[in-house]
């Protein structure tokens, strides 16, 4: 069995979608094709084992990851880092199990923010050559853009990054959050 | 196939199914799960499909990284079209009633009143609902939240409320066993919950109704004005199809949520000669204050949500009150995706959260938001709130924050970009609030209603006063899509009922 559309489906158009909101987005998107792919260093720690990502893509991730969740004291050796818990490795599972849509917007995000965000601030260089300071300028500078597309990416990037760092429990005794308690004996009301 | 609750798993269907029955429900949350139930005490052959799976609570692990992605719409990820609006929905056996914090609240008289008044719905009223919303409350065990159940994070907004000697209750929910464990948005793991996956699936299931996990309805079929069936697709896990299912029917019911059952109607091609599929959705949507305390609150253990103010709502039309605020807990990747910022001074700000208070002034909102179908058939939100509405969540966003000083907060933060920090109630009288505006702060809607509103004149709503389309005989709507308007509170209660309520016609046309 196959169904095909039926006559007179109304559907939104992908291009509209995406011109609707700024079209900031399929500037980027058309960036894709030209990045440069080459030269993006994965780390000992994935090898090539990646389920979704490029190795382009899984470095702007973790360059993301480590100033978005990065310590508030960073002699503090007690709080993980972002690589500790491998923020990035979540992400690229996580984003395995995504919408093949979803994916795609969240890869024009990275090629965005890798290539062009950094124009933002005025820095000429790719967002995973820049030092920490210009890295947290140009986040901020999504994060209180007057494109609501970027604000908008900018919140969900910083969601995935979260949900990748508090996941662990390692991060739970910042926060003094005791975590899950199935398993556990637990009292109450009844 | 199928395990001891007779619930069929889709994605272990191998090979095509062509089914023939007398009626095909979409969707198995609030709505769905009473309109299977009745069809199938009254004898019928009824099936449901749902397109998420079957979960018991063994599966709820309590952590929102495995959660997210296992029970709600998009892994947690919906979003207005604008990505100003997250839109948290459920997907799976029970809907959104798996993951929801159970609170229950009957369509209020007057919301029911300007519907028959304004809205043209007819027989609908408070009398006429009456006996469905005793026997749904009786069959979920609603009750009073005992106030031993009020954790630190509501007894906050009780005290604040109070001293400002402002209107403000107990709750009621639908819970029975339940340990306090403050888990529910990720489901509960000790069955606590009196909900579509715990009671009304299993009473439809009794009854002899079939329920089909993991199979996404993706058309529903109509000839010369009859709705005929629907076709559907069984996927694995991995969301790739496994097998075809061509279901013949006489009743169709949609049940899919006000997003789910509009997107799928448009992309059916039903009838639509009036342009009424797939607007006037309303949100309900809200934003959250935090409060910082010297005590402890530690807001994520026991029943998150137990006290409410109303002192802002009423439900006049076009009214100045249209705000409702209740507590707003989140566990930590929620709160971390909430707070303003990033690095540094986020992970301070993080630090707080054992001593945090959180609240939430949701807009019993007018604004006309509209489904429509995107990209790979999938549905797309457009909500561009109005002014009058921005008004309102301002106003309860301030309310909020005098509520928090009120009962004692030393710090009081507004989740905007940037966020705005205050430290005594004072400091709210020259606030500027600009900053609520798409993308000033992070909204949040859990309740999306509307986008195929009933009632009885075919040019100004989609199904009739009996749930049935104007233009497809057979084709019901029986979930949160058929509401005029908001219900400026929870809205689950309300969408049982009214499935009840309307559930004697879907039997007489799969009778006929
Ligand atoms: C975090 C959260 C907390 C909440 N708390 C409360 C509360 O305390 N009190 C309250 O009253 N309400 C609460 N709600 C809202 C309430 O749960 C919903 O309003 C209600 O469940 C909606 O019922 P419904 O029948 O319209 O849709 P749902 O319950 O959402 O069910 C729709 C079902 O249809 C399925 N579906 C969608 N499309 C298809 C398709 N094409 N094919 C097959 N199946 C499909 C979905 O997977 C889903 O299971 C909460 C919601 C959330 C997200
Ligand atoms: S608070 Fe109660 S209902 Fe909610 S998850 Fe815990 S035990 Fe279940």
């Amino acid at each position: 069995m196959n169904f095909s559309a039926p006559k007179g489906l109304r559907t939104v158009g992908r291009r509209r979608v995406l011109l609707g909101v700024g079209g900031v987005l399929l500037a980027a998107g058309g960036l894709v094709g030209a990045v440069r792919t080459g030269g993006y260093d994965l780390g000992p720690a994935h090898p090539g084992a990646l389920r979704s990502l490029s190795a382009w893509q899984f470095v702007v991730v973790q360059a993301l990851a480590r100033r978005i969740a990065a310590a508030d004291d960073p002699n503090d050796e007690s709080i993980p880092s972002a690589d500790a818990v491998d923020v990035a490795g979540f992400v690229d599972a996580y984003v395995a199990e995504m919408h093949p849509l979803m994916r795609l917007d969240l890869v024009r995000l990275l090629s965005f923010i890798e290539h062009l965000a950094p124009l933002g601030v005025r820095a000429a260089s790719r967002f995973t050559k820049l030092d920490g300071a210009t890295q947290d300028a140009v986040l901020s500078w999504l994060e209180s853009n007057d494109q609501g597309l970027l604000r908008g990416g900018f919140a969900a990037v910083k969601s995935l990054v979260f949900m990748g760092y508090y996941r662990d429990p390692r991060t739970w005794k910042i926060l003094g959050y005791a975590g899950p308690l199935v398993g556990r004996p637990v009292g109450g009301w009844q | 196939m199928s395990d001891a609750s007779g619930i069929i798993r889709g994605r272990e269907l191998r090979g095509d199914l062509k089914l023939d029955v007398d009626a095909v429900v979409v969707g198995t949350g609030a709505g769905g799960s009473v309109a299977l139930r009745e069809l199938a005490r009254a004898g019928l052959r009824v099936i449901a499909l749902e397109e998420g799976g079957h979960h018991t609570p063994a599966d709820f692990t309590q952590r929102e990284d495995q959660m997210l992605p296992m029970l709600f719409q998009d892994g947690g990820g919906r979003t207005t079209r604008d990505l100003a609006i997250r839109i948290l929905q459920g997907r799976g056996v029970g809907g959104s009633t798996v993951h929801n914090t159970n609170l229950c609240k009957r369509t209020p008289d007057a919301i029911l009143e300007l519907w028959r008044q304004r809205y043209g719905v007819s027989g609908c009223g408070p009398t006429d609902l009456r006996a469905a919303f005793e026997s749904i409350e009786r069959d979920l065990s609603v009750s009073e939240i005992p106030a031993a159940m009020r954790n630190a994070n509501n007894d906050v907004l009780r005290l604040g409320t109070q001293a400002l000697g402002w209107r403000g209750g107990q709750l009621k929910h639908n819970r029975v066993g339940c340990i306090g464990s403050g888990f529910c948005e990720l489901g509960c793991a000790y069955d606590a919950k009196r909900n579509a996956l715990k009671v009304v699936v299993p009473q439809a299931t009794a009854a002899g109704a079939t329920v089909y996990s993991d199979v996404e309805v993706t058309r529903v079929l109509y000839k010369q004005g009859r709705a005929s069936g629907v076709q559907a697709i069984a996927r694995a896990a991995n969301g790739e199809p496994v097998a075809w299912l061509d279901v013949r029917a006489k009743v169709v019911v949609l049940a899919a949520s006000a997003i789910g059952s509009a997107s799928l109607a448009i992309r059916s091609a039903l009838p639509d000669p009036f342009a009424q599929l797939g607007r006037n959705l309303r949100l309900h949507p809200g934003a959250v204050v935090a409060g910082r305390f010297e005590r402890t609150i530690n807001g994520a253990s026991g029943v998150p949500q137990s006290y409410e103010c109303t002192e802002h709502l009423d439900y006049e039309e076009g009214s100045d009150k249209r705000v409702w605020i209740v507590p707003a807990f989140a566990h930590p990747i929620g709160t971390a995706s909430t707070l303003p910022g990033f690095g540094a001074r986020h992970m301070k700000a993080m630090r707080a959260y054992g001593n945090l208070a959180v609240l939430s002034a949701m807009v019993h909102d007018e604004t006309s938001g509209r489904v429509e179908v995107g990209p790979g058939e999938r549905p797309l939100v457009t909500y561009d709130m109005t002014t009058a509405d921005r008004v309102q969540l301002a106003k309860g966003l301030v309310a909020c924050a005098r509520i928090l000083f009120a009962a004692g907060a030393t710090e009081v933060t507004i989740a905007a970009i940037p966020p705005i920090t205050l430290r005594s109630a004072a400091e709210l009288d020259g606030l500027s609030t600009a900053f609520v505006r798409p993308h000033g702060l992070p909204i949040t809607a859990v309740h999306p209603m509307g986008s195929m509103r009933m009632g009885d004149d075919p040019r100004a709503s989609v199904v009739s006063s009996t749930g049935e389309h104007h233009f497809v005989r057979g084709l019901f709507v029986s979930d949160g899509s058929l509401f005029p308007t908001s219900l400026g509170g929870p809205p689950q209660i309300s969408i049982y009922a009214f499935a009840q309520h309307l559930s004697p016609h879907m039997i007489a046309r799969a009778r006929a």
